[in-house]
């Protein structure tokens, strides 16, 4: 970042390679169309620009570029007077993986992603930033202008109800990763 | 290990194990994750490696776009937030002091100073906030609270103020009508209207804009009207002092208006 505000343009190219994908992934699911993500993400780049020298140094980026994110997305929102009726995970989650176990893992993939639409927006927007934007919880209470415990406090209660809605007739997809985590005597 | 190490482990589908326990012992939420076989871990990364929209062109429009970003606007909005927020008062300092000086109000010497102290204060404090909740950076949050109840005090306020008793040294001036305390108030706060719209750096106003904007405006005219006109006149006050926070918020909305046409394919 300082590369960049010192006016290195290949310092801004790296900054895009970096965050557009965290913030695609984290950002874009309650949108209709890619062209909305792509918007969103042009304005947030936009916005980084115009506010670089507000930047302080030794201060951490991520958090910043997901706070101006985040508050261009409220405002797309509140714009559009609607939150995600049809959401580009409708589309995603129907791309189809191989095989009848690639079945199983698509019908998991869309009733996480459902289940995880229908959470409440405090609940959902810590869970993304973490698990999508890959911000640790410290970073994502910074970019939310929240604690760390209040943080934690509402990713515990949105996994709870993500567990819920997610029920017990929710497939698992099996086999996602070879050496899935499981710790014995923790359930 | 930390709730960061545990989702990442998730995503790599490495086996954190042992290190785990340990911090599972202490953390709830990442307990859960781990609940029936860490049904939730797995299928929270099964979706961080989910197709992405295409980006192909995205970072060619934005450096099209950051190659227009030349002039005095975009001088003005990319100057750090301090001293965009000094730029804004600066100037409505002067015209304060300008529009006090030149159009005075006629019994001014006999109005209570306190009273004109304490107004003077609480708008400008008032004023001050708007600017700043409008220039920052910080997170925003999903309350509209925090500018709607700025700009209910910005509209209620000056209306409430017709209804004050007044002086008996107002009640019999004669000052100019509505009409022209409206086009005094309008005219004067023009150019901080002007200086607002450049130093934000929304290419869209937002909400946000046009609330907190028709705040800082219509009570930085009321503010201005409260130095220049004695007339104590309810109806006086309402159509030619208080309208003006209507006025700003309809022009402010219009300007919300236009610029979304614009934004549409």
């Amino acid at each position: 970042m300082a590369a960049y505000i010192a006016g290195d343009k290949a310092a801004f190219r790296e900054l895009f390679r970096r965050y557009t994908p965290l913030l695609l992934r984290a950002m874009a699911r309650d949108l209709r169309s890619p062209e909305e993500a792509n918007d969103l993400v042009q304005q947030t780049f936009l916005h980084l620009h115009r506010s670089r020298l507000d930047f302080e140094p030794g201060r951490k980026l991520k958090p910043w570029i997901f706070t101006i994110a985040l508050n261009l997305k409220r405002e797309y929102f509140r714009r559009s007077k609607r939150r995600h009726e049809t959401s580009l995970d409708d589309d995603r989650v129907a791309e189809p993986f191989e095989g009848p176990r690639g079945q199983e893992r698509s019908d998991a993939s869309r009733e996480t992603a459902r289940a995880l639409s229908a959470l409440p927006a405090e609940h959902r927007e810590v869970i993304e930033l973490h698990w999508f934007g890959g911000l640790s919880f410290p970073e994502v209470a910074e970019a939310l202008g929240s604690t760390v415990a209040a943080v934690k406090v509402r990713a515990h209660r949105g996994y709870v109800a993500l567990r819920a809605r997610l029920g017990d007739d929710a497939p698992v997809p099996h086999g996602i990763h070879e050496g899935k985590p499981s710790i014995e005597g923790s359930k | 290990m930390d709730c960061t190490q545990i989702r990442d482990a998730f995503v790599s589908g490495a086996r954190p194990e042992a290190q785990a326990r340990e911090h599972l012992a202490s953390c709830p939420q990442c307990r859960e994750l781990f609940e029936r076989d860490a049904e939730l871990g797995r299928n929270l990364a099964a979706q961080t490696t989910r197709p992405l929209p295409s980006s192909d062109d995205l970072f060619e429009q934005i450096e099209g776009k950051l190659a227009r970003e030349t002039g005095p606007r975009a001088w003005l909005r990319s100057r750090p937030s301090p001293l965009r927020f000094t730029l804004l008062l600066l100037p409505l300092l002067l015209v304060l002091l300008a529009g006090g000086l030149l159009g005075q109000r006629a019994d001014l010497e006999h109005y209570p100073m306190q009273r004109v102290a304490l107004l003077l204060c609480v708008y400008f404090l008032a004023i001050a906030l708007a600017f700043g909740k409008q220039l920052s950076e910080s997170p925003r949050g999903h309350a509209l609270g925090d500018y709607v109840g700025l700009l209910a005090f910005a509209l209620a306020v000056p209306a409430l103020a017709a209804f004050a008793p007044a002086t008996e040294v107002s009640r019999r001036i004669e000052s100019s009508g509505a009409f022209g305390c409206f086009g005094y108030g309008a005219l004067l706060t023009l150019p901080i209207a002007l200086l607002l719209w450049a130093l934000d750096r929304d290419d869209r106003p937002s909400l946000r804009t046009v609330c907190l904007s028709a705040a800082a405006l219509g009570l930085s005219a009321n503010l201005l009207l409260e130095l220049h006109c004695g007339n104590g006149d309810w109806a006086h006050v309402l159509g030619g002092h208080a309208s003006l926070g209507v006025a700003w918020l309809v022009a402010w909305a219009v300007t919300r208006r236009l610029s979304r046409a614009r934004g549409r394919p």
